[in-house]
C-alpha cells in the first residue's frame, strides 16, 4: 500500500476555487507534495523539470485542453508514464473515449465527491495509507 | 414571457429575450451571471459552498455545492458564447432563517463572495444575509434582476420571542 505522502501530485484546473478544493481533498487523504497550475501549458513545463507521480487535470480548459495535455505527456519520453487522471463533465463521453485511447489512467466525472476522487486514485495506486 | 423556475442544485442558461429564471432562496445562494456583450446569462442555486470529506458520492448531490454549481454555470455560459472575462454577476440569498444552524447562510454568502473575487468575476450587486427568504427573478438576455423578500416563511423556533421585523418592501429592478 503506497503512502499518500510519498506521491507527488500536480493539479491542473483553470478554476482557482476548484484547484483549492482538490488540494484540500488531497491533503485530507494524506498527500503532502501537491502543486497546482491554472493551465496545461504551465503544468506541462513544470512537470518536465520537476517530475510528479500523479497528474489530476481538468478537461475543459482554454489554450490547451485536458486531452492535448494528456497527449503531450504521453508523447514525452521522460514523463510519458506519469499517472494521469482526468476530470470531465458528465456529458463528455466522447472525451472519456478519446482519453482512454490516449492512455489516461482513470477519470472522474464532475461534479465529484471527495470520496470519488479517492476511489479513482486508489484504483491506480492501490489503497492509500 | 417564458418562466423557468429552478431549485436547489439546478442552473439554467438563456440567450433569448423574454425569459425569466426564478428561484426561492433561504440560506441557499443564487448567482446570476451575464455576459452583456454575448447577451447570455444564467442563474444557479446552491445549498452549501464545498463538500466535506464525508459528502455523498452521487454527482447529482454534488451540484448542490457552490464550487461545482458555479463551474457548471460558467461552463454552460461559455458553451453559449459567453467569455469568462466579460462575465458580471449578482449574488442573492444566504439568509440565516433557521436558528441554530451555525450561520450557514452567512457561510454560503462568504463562499459566494470569495468565489467571485478568486475567479475575477465582477460583482455588480449582492443582497446576502439577513433572516428572510428571497424570491429572485432574473432576465438574463435583458440583464435585469428583481429580488424581493418573502414574508410567509415559517418562523424558526426561538428561545425568547422577539418582535417581528417591520416589513420594508425592497423589491428592486436592476440593470447590469
Amino acid at each position: 500500500m503506497p503512502a499518500a505522502s510519498a506521491i507527488k501530485v500536480m493539479v491542473v484546473d483553470d478554476q482557482t476555487s476548484m484547484r483549492a478544493m482538490i488540494r484540500r481533498t488531497l491533503q485530507d487523504l494524506g498527500f503532502k507534495d501537491i502543486r497546482d497550475k491554472g493551465g496545461a501549458v504551465e503544468a506541462l513545463a513544470s512537470i518536465k523539470t520537476d517530475r510528479v507521480h500523479l497528474v489530476i487535470s481538468d478537461y475543459n480548459m482554454p489554450e490547451m485542453d485536458g486531452l492535448e495535455f494528456l497527449e503531450a505527456v504521453r508523447n514525452d519520453p521522460v514523463i510519458g508514464k506519469t499517472v494521469f487522471i482526468m476530470l470531465t463533465g458528465s456529458a463528455d463521453k466522447e472525451v472519456v473515449q478519446k482519453a482512454a485511447a490516449l492512455g489516461v489512467n482513470n477519470y472522474v466525472v464532475k461534479p465529484f465527491a471527495p470520496a470519488a476522487l479517492k476511489e479513482k486514485i486508489e484504483r491506480v495506486f492501490g489503497e492509500l495509507v | 414571457m417564458r418562466r423557468v423556475a429552478i431549485v436547489q442544485g439546478e442552473y439554467h442558461v438563456v440567450n433569448q429575450s423574454g425569459v425569466v429564471i426564478s428561484t426561492l432562496l433561504g440560506s441557499c445562494v443564487a448567482a446570476c451571471l451575464q455576459d452583456p456583450v454575448a447577451r447570455v446569462g444564467g442563474m444557479n442555486h446552491f445549498l452549501l459552498g464545498e463538500p466535506g470529506a464525508d459528502a455523498p458520492v452521487n454527482p447529482a448531490d454534488m451540484q448542490r455545492y457552490g464550487v461545482h454549481a458555479m463551474e457548471l454555470l460558467i461552463n454552460a455560459l461559455m458553451k453559449r458564447g459567453a467569455q469568462r472575462s466579460r462575465l458580471r454577476g449578482h449574488l442573492y440569498g444566504g439568509a440565516n432563517i433557521v436558528a441554530g444552524l451555525g450561520g450557514i447562510g452567512t457561510k454560503n454568502g462568504q463562499f459566494a463572495r470569495n468565489f467571485m473575487q478568486t475567479e475575477g468575476i465582477a460583482l455588480d450587486h449582492s443582497d446576502l444575509g439577513g433572516t428572510q427568504a428571497r424570491k429572485v427573478e432574473f432576465m438574463p438576455y435583458e440583464g435585469r434582476v428583481r429580488a424581493t423578500l418573502v414574508m410567509d416563511q415559517p418562523l424558526p423556533p426561538v428561545v425568547r420571542p422577539k418582535p417581528m421585523p417591520v416589513f420594508q418592501p425592497t423589491g428592486e429592478l436592476e440593470l447590469f
